[in-house]
């Protein structure tokens, strides 16, 4: 395949579903597209969710469609580890350096697995947050794409470097791959560099290292998710206990002016869908969620209404202040209800603190001249041909982002016509 | 339930001028009354005054005694995520507070404005030069009797009666100032007691507390409290403020014991004993207290100024002329006392003559703009911390005891 391409060609940075979509929509009325992801996989935030808006899908189901259509358009041409190092040029002809990390994997890999079986190293499992290993030789999910394993060379041993090329019947280990850099052209660049969970260890006054039962609610959804590190069990991390009570503490660094100043949009709703995986589990369990306003934009209002008649669940007005870890492995959150003027210490097996999305772009996205507002998110500028998409110009949902990415995708092939 | 707010407007802009202006970023999230070290379980702040203060709801502030239970450790408004400064809205509560208690009327607004500062100045300043210039002793004495008599013969030296001139004048300018300073504050106390029983609900208990009662189980614990800065201790963004508060609070009860010292030995003593009057040894125990004190009285003040010009640097306090005046006013006195006394034992008569004149202005102010100024503090918490005891009693709580 031909790092060339016509003009009005578009590149994609970053390559979630509204990434994904952006290039599909580009790519499919005729454009050339570059989509590139920094992770070695495609599929973003979205593959690591158990079910997502709006119709409680698997991530599977929209994410495999659009794998299938991208590995059907010759246009559209993948890069995963792979980065933008310096942009240069101007709209309808931006000259754009990539550097590709080294996978240390090559394209003979057919992810029969034999190289994990020997490798004796682990390494913490990134895709679920740390909360399992898996080996430094790893697919990193099961509908990984693309499809092939990699390598984390610096984890592993020489003898487990050896075996793991001893391993590998089709030559597809190449441990001396360099990083590989080089430049595309294009028309114009669709940031759709998504979000990172908001880093709980920001929140001092909750104290999340305090105890293990204090966790966030992406590691809620790869817990639920049965290619997670629990099979899709909800066991408080530490004792593995089934818990019987459960507390969500929203808006956990989202509006608040020394965390995300803005609001995150999605907590309020991601909070209400895990309700419904401890419900799945736990029928009986105790559901307690402290929130500052409840924020369920649109006919997401009838799935709150649906969850806040749950008999078991309990609504506080008070945002949780102060998280105190027990002695028995549970927590009690401190919190003032606004409604009672009474402090509030409730006392439950585990909590889930709602953190909200931090634009993943951050500080380099400056530095390669992205037009950025204060809170990190990019800022689209179609005439220059830099065009925002998804998470990285809001925070939205998967529904609003893939909205927002076929939006970019329009004005992107707009660019050098 | 339903509530008939009616929003007092001028209340709302005496809160944004006396620093807390902030408050209308509050969104209620209750994040403040969980970090706020001080606030109890039952009756938690300040989100809740927050509201109130919002909606102008001027009466339930005023007899709130969390409002004065606060001690501005601003932890509340460094982890507040609006930056609406929970902490600076409760100081500018106390602020409109000590106004709206103060008597008289037009010397408490007078005194809560900082651009009155030149008259708040000018009226002891004019009051003590009148006396100064009638008294006759507007003069600078010989560098002999300066040494002699010190500022003792700075209004004049001969006998009224029994009494020494110089001892009457000071009483009659001190003794007045205070008289009605500790009337006003008084009467503002009392007020501030009904409102906050009338806003806790407190109804006529059918068993009051006697006032040895009262005083032993409500106000000598508080008392204790404060002497010990228990509560003050507990703060944590804003902890080395107890650092200069300690030496100052000690500072102004030794200065006080001193003074009354002083006062009996001058003015009762001296009476019978003539040689009481004039400047002490420096080697004195009661002097060494004193010299004590204004040292301490000085570092506290410049260790609590330091503080705040931080604080107000890092955004965590507004810079209000009601916080800062009362760090001016102990500071001037401190500051004057101390050169005075240093002046005198140099012997440089015309500069230290003015820098007492100075010494006395500051004095003045002290006592005659306490009631309304954050000096009031001393009076006012004591007072709330007593009524939370009180309304935590079994005066209050027990339901025998309720109609």
């Amino acid at each position: 395949m031909s790092d060339t391409a016509g003009n009005g060609a578009v590149l994609v940075v970053g390559g979630g579903i509204s990434g994904l979509t952006a290039a599909l929509e580009a790519a499919e009325v005729g454009n050339d597209v570059y989509i590139i992801d920094k992770n070695p996989y495609f599929g973003g935030r979205v593959a690591q969710l158990n079910q997502y808006f709006p119709k409680l899908c698997p991530p599977t189901c929209g994410l495999e469609i659009n794998f299938k259509r991208v590995k059907d358009n010759r246009k559209v041409r993948t890069y995963t580890m792979t980065t933008v190092t310096s942009v240069s040029g101007g709209p309808g002809n931006y000259e754009v350096t990539l550097e590709t990390a080294p996978r240390y994997v090559n394209s003979n890999c057919t992810a029969c697995g034999d190289c994990a079986e020997v490798c004796t190293d682990e390494i913490d499992n990134a895709f679920n947050f740390g909360m399992n290993k898996t080996k430094a030789i790893y697919l990193p999910h099961e509908m990984a794409f693309p499809r092939r394993f990699v390598l984390d060379k610096d984890a592993c041993s020489a003898d487990c470097l050896e075996a793991i090329k001893g391993a590998c019947k089709y030559n597809a280990i190449d441990t001396e791959m360099q990083a590989k850099t080089f430049t595309v052209n294009v028309g114009s660049i669709v940031w759709a560099t998504g979000w990172d969970p908001y880093d709980a260890g920001k929140l001092d006054n909750l104290k999340p290292e305090s105890s293990p039962a204090i966790i966030t609610n992406m590691m809620m959804e790869r817990m639920a998710a049965d290619n997670g590190p629990t099979g899709g069990k909800i066991l408080r991390p530490g004792d593995d206990k089934e818990i019987e009570s459960i507390a969500f503490v929203q808006c956990a660094g989202s509006r608040d002016e020394n965390h995300l100043e803005f609001c995150s949009y999605i907590c309020c709703m991601a909070t209400f869908k895990q309700m419904t995986y401890v419900r799945e589990r736990y029928p009986e369990a105790k559901i307690y969620v402290f929130y500052i306003d409840l924020r369920t934009p649109g006919k997401y209002e009838k799935f709150r209404e649906k969850l806040m008649n749950d008999e078991n669940s309990e609504f506080i007005k008070g945002k949780v202040a102060d998280i105190i870890a027990e002695d028995d492995g549970g927590v009690t959150m401190v919190a003032e209800n606004a409604v009672t003027g009474a402090k509030v210490h409730q006392k439950v097996d585990m909590c889930v603190l709602a953190t909200g999305m931090q634009p993943a772009l951050g500080d380099q996205g400056k530095a390669l001249g992205v037009n950025m507002d204060g809170n990190g998110f990019v800022v689209s500028e179609p005439d220059k041909g830099m065009i925002a998409a998804g998470c990285a110009k809001s925070a939205a949902d998967v529904y609003t982002s893939a909205q927002s990415a076929t939006a970019a995708a329009l004005k992107a092939i707009q660019i050098g016509r | 339930m339903s509530m008939n707010v009616q929003p007092d407007i001028n209340f709302i802009k005496d809160m944004k001028e006396a620093g807390g202006d902030t408050l209308k970023k509050c969104f209620q999230c209750a994040t403040c009354s969980v970090v706020c070290p001080l606030s109890s379980d039952d009756n938690p702040f300040p989100r809740r005054e927050m509201i109130f203060a919002q909606w102008g709801l001027k009466d339930k502030l005023i007899g709130d005694p969390n409002v004065f239970l606060c001690h501005q450790c601003g932890d509340c408004s460094a982890y507040c995520p609006r930056g609406a400064k929970p902490g600076d809205v409760l100081g500018a509560i106390r602020a409109y507070s000590y106004k709206h208690f103060g008597w008289p009327a037009g010397l408490a607004n007078l005194a809560s404005s900082g651009k009155n500062l030149p008259i708040l100045i000018a009226i002891p300043a004019v009051i003590i030069f009148i006396f100064w210039l009638i008294s006759g002793g507007m003069h600078f004495p010989s560098t002999e009797e300066f040494v002699h008599a010190g500022y003792g013969h700075f209004f004049g030296h001969w006998n009224f009666g029994l009494l020494a001139k110089n001892v009457l004048f000071i009483d009659i300018l001190m003794l007045s100032a205070a008289g009605v300073a500790v009337y006003s504050v008084f009467k503002g106390v009392t007020a501030l007691w009904k409102k906050m029983a009338e806003n806790a609900g407190v109804g006529e208990a059918l068993y009051k507390p006697s006032i040895p009662q009262f005083v032993k189980e409500f106000l000598w614990p508080s008392v204790v409290e404060i002497v010990q800065h228990d509560r003050f201790r507990e703060c944590k963004t804003n902890a080395d403020r107890v650092r200069g508060h300690l030496p100052l609070m000690w500072a102004f009860m030794a200065l006080a014991f001193v003074t009354a010292y002083s006062a009996f030995a001058q003015d009762v003593l001296g009476i019978f004993i003539p040689s009481l009057h004039g400047p002490m040894s420096l080697w004195n125990p009661v002097k060494i207290v004193a010299n004590v004190a204004a040292i301490a009285l000085v570092v506290g003040t410049g260790i609590l100024w330091g503080n705040r010009s931080q604080m107000e640097a890092d955004g965590l306090a507004s810079k209000t002329f009601y916080d800062w005046f009362l760090i001016w006013m102990i500071m001037g006195v401190g500051v004057t006392g101390i050169g005075a006394e240093l002046f005198r034992l140099i012997g440089l008569v015309s500069i230290g003559y003015v820098t007492y004149f100075l010494h006395l202005v500051a004095v003045m102010m002290l006592f005659l703009y306490m009631p309304y100024t954050k000096f009031a503090h001393i009076v006012y918490r004591t007072a709330a911390m007593a009524f939370e005891r009180y309304r935590d009693s079994a005066y209050v709580k027990n339901p025998l005891n309720e109609e």
